[in-house]
């Protein structure tokens, strides 16, 4: 009797939730949202907060992974389920604009009162543009700079507080720190052939006056040149050459490598791992004075053209945006904007090297855009490869990327 | 109807469809892909033309476009390597340690379950642990090669362009080598004891007796060994993805990562199925001098 009474109303209770659930579907519109963000990264955080406002507007997450995004959105959207909205990594961004995929962004946000093109940092900005159009909006960024070790530093009769400006100042500190004895390399980066390679090497080429268009300009052979006289010397780890960013940036956490060149994605391990005293400083430049640049990493928000919600969707991204601010202290990740200034966490070494990111963002410049982008970054990755093992000279290796990637820009 | 009833139930219809429904499974899930993957070759696909049939047919330009590159040759020779080296060093070491699970001393059952736990390892999980191995500055092999006097100093094996192919092909010797073993031993223990009697009573010594009794009734099991071993070896990937990424400068890339590098990271999906198609051609040479090898077998 208990039992079926404990059943009746559990029946009742069920009933009451799903009529619940079909009223509220009723009226609210359903907005899916796909990223690769994990449940301690911002999307579905922001997706939870934004269902907590209950204007209407459902918003459903997935989570993707790193190497399926650009595969399954476009299996998605050419068999017409794709979602409504999508993030992804910023030079395939030009990809999906470029064949119509994304939707053109412009006039919402030319209305909207909260994503304001001048508030953010000209790099991202120029990821989510095809043809002067806006196809996205960022959804943070990152860059790379060069971390040191300033106990080492101070072992080897350099100021701590001067670290290396030029190449020049960079080759000569590595071969003063680099000490085969104790394991410690001078330096540490990585040249892997996959688009970490191109993000390391694209701002020393464009800090010499080349790019993607011109990979062969002198001082992107300066620049490549500089990287053969770091490995030939073993003033980095040959291993460079097939490890990537997080593990070579391992190598100077653990004191084997003086130097390193990564981003602010370290800090956080960084923190907890280096028992030492470490700063950041900016890329170091070809000469005194020269232009800078840097790296733009991070993904972007798109809305897909077959969204059926457009301006629902847009008003999602709006109130992602709202949330930039809270970015770093909640994630640790950088929003993509000039007009916020992250408060201070508390923590020395982890604010002096925020300042530097910051600093460091302004040159920051996306690779692309193209719609090419990953033909193009091949090349460069094979030119890389080729000199850095020998196999051609510099000049040879970055003539020959010219020509392939002529080749892809038609 | 009654007709197909009544063959049915005679026999000779049930027959058909024993060996209809095999043949329609295996041509849905095996040839129509094959085939797709042929027809792909012949076209030009990206990412967007991908979901449709309607493809702009441009004859043979995806294989002379890539026969033109000049990673082409290097990759085919290093594929070549690979193959030949894996199964080589998979065979000889597998053969070697079933000969000596064979004298069946105490414990040797037990001893040799333990070695498959390499090929129950994921590929992945395999690669990620041959990577610290083979690590130049801090790997475990550089530093038993010094201490033993073998080597003065660090071998970069996945950043040395000279040792990179041979890097995966240590690592993919290791993961197989169980596997090779297991039906070895599974062939030699089919082997009939009085055989080696009678031998002996001729006066035939180990090596007489291993040349031409062992060898030869194990033929069978040895084809089907290196046939599965080329198929193993053409389609192992983790190991390449996990170690060197085909780097550097293609120095350890093979056909098969090079399809999946074309096709899933430059979007270049008509060269992946043309290198795939190119696969296919040496896979179906390798089987037809494996059928033919064992052709004249007497079995029973």
């Amino acid at each position: 009797m208990a039992i079926r009474k404990f059943a009746v109303l559990g029946a009742l209770a069920l009933a009451g939730v799903s009529l619940f659930g079909l009223s509220a579907k009723a009226e609210d519109v359903t907005i899916s949202v796909w990223s690769l963000d994990r449940d301690i990264q911002p999307a579905p955080n922001l997706v939870k907060d934004f269902n907590k406002l209950n204007n209407g507007i459902k918003v459903e997450y997935r989570q993707i992974q790193f190497d399926d995004v650009v595969s399954e959105a476009m299996r998605a959207y050419s068999t017409g389920q794709a979602p409504d909205i999508i993030a992804v990594d910023n030079p395939e961004h030009a990809l999906f604009s470029s064949r119509g995929a994304f939707l053109d962004l412009t006039d919402m946000i030319s209305k909207s009162t909260v994503v304001k093109p001048e508030n953010y940092f000209p790099g991202p900005l120029k990821s989510v543009m095809w043809d002067g159009k806006y196809y996205g909006v960022p959804k943070a960024t990152n860059t790379i700079a060069l971390y040191y070790n300033k106990d080492m530093f101070k072992a080897k009769g350099l100021d701590p507080n001067k670290p290396p400006k030029t190449w020049d100042e960079l080759v000569e500190d590595a071969r003063k720190l680099t000490d085969p004895a104790k394991n410690v390399y001078g330096l540490a980066f990585s040249a892997k052939a996959n688009e970490e390679g191109t993000f390391q090497f694209l701002p020393w080429a464009q800090m010499g006056g080349g790019g993607y268009e011109n990979i062969n300009a002198d001082g992107a052979v300066k620049a490549l040149e500089t990287w053969k006289t770091i490995m030939d010397e073993k003033l980095a780890s040959p291993d460079s050459l097939t490890r990537g960013q997080w593990d070579s940036t391992g190598t100077f956490n653990s004191g084997n490598a003086a130097m390193a060149i990564s981003g602010p994605w370290e800090l956080d391990r960084m923190m907890k791992e280096a028992k030492f005293d470490w700063g950041v400083t900016l890329l170091p430049v070809p000469k005194e004075g020269a232009e800078r640049s840097s790296a733009m990493g991070d993904f972007n928000w798109a809305i897909f053209a077959s969204s059926k919600h457009p301006d629902e969707a847009f008003k999602v991204l709006e109130f992602f945006a709202s949330q930039d601010d809270k970015m770093f202290k909640n994630y640790g990740q950088l929003p993509a904007r000039s007009d916020i200034t992250i408060p201070a966490t508390g923590e020395a070494l982890k604010d002096d090297a925020l300042k530097v990111f910051i600093e460091q963002l302004k040159y920051a410049k996306p690779r692309g855009p193209h719609p090419q982008w990953p033909k193009i970054s091949k090349a460069i990755q094979d030119a890389i490869q080729a000199a850095l093992t020998g196999q051609m000279s510099p000049k040879d290796a970055l003539d020959q990327a010219a020509d392939k990637i002529k080749a892809v820009l038609g | 109807m009654k007709r197909i009833l009544s063959s049915v139930r005679d026999g000779r219809g049930f027959d058909i469809a024993l060996v209809a429904f095999p043949l329609i499974f295996l041509f849905v899930m095996a040839g129509l892909p094959l085939i797709y993957n042929v027809v792909m070759s012949f076209q030009e696909v990206d990412m967007f033309s991908l979901g449709t049939f309607s493809r702009p047919f441009v004859g043979f330009k995806n294989y002379t476009d890539l026969f033109a590159l000049p990673e082409t040759w290097p990759i085919l020779r290093n594929t070549a390597i690979f193959v030949i080296g894996s199964i080589a060093g998979q065979f000889l070491i597998g053969f070697g340690l079933a000969l000596f699970f064979w004298v069946n001393f105490p414990g040797a059952s037990w001893l040799r379950g333990l070695f498959l736990v390499s090929w129950v390892m994921p590929g992945l999980v395999v690669g990620a642990i041959w990577n610290w191995i083979l690590s130049g500055d801090f790997g475990v092999l550089n530093f038993i090669l010094k201490e033993s006097g073998i080597i003065s100093g660090n071998i970069f094996w996945r950043s040395d362009p000279h040792y990179s192919l041979y890097a995966v092909i240590i690592a993919n010797v290791w993961l197989g080598t169980a596997f090779n073993m297991i039906l070895l031993s599974v062939g030699l223990s089919s082997i009939p004891g009085d055989l080696y009697e009678a031998a002996e009573l001729d006066g035939a010594n180990a090596w007489q007796r291993f040349w031409t009794i062992t060898l030869p009734m194990m033929r069978s099991t040895i084809g089907a060994i290196v046939a599965l071993g080329l198929i193993f070896t053409l389609q192992q990937f983790d190991l390449f993805a996990a170690i060197t990424s085909g780097g550097p400068n293609n120095s350890s890339n093979v056909t098969q990562y090079w399809a999946w590098d074309l096709s899933f990271r430059q979007y270049d999906f008509a060269k992946g199925a043309t290198i795939s198609v190119i696969m296919i051609v040496f896979v179906m040479i390798a089987s037809v001098v494996y059928v033919r090898s064992t052709r004249h077998e007497v079995r029973g």
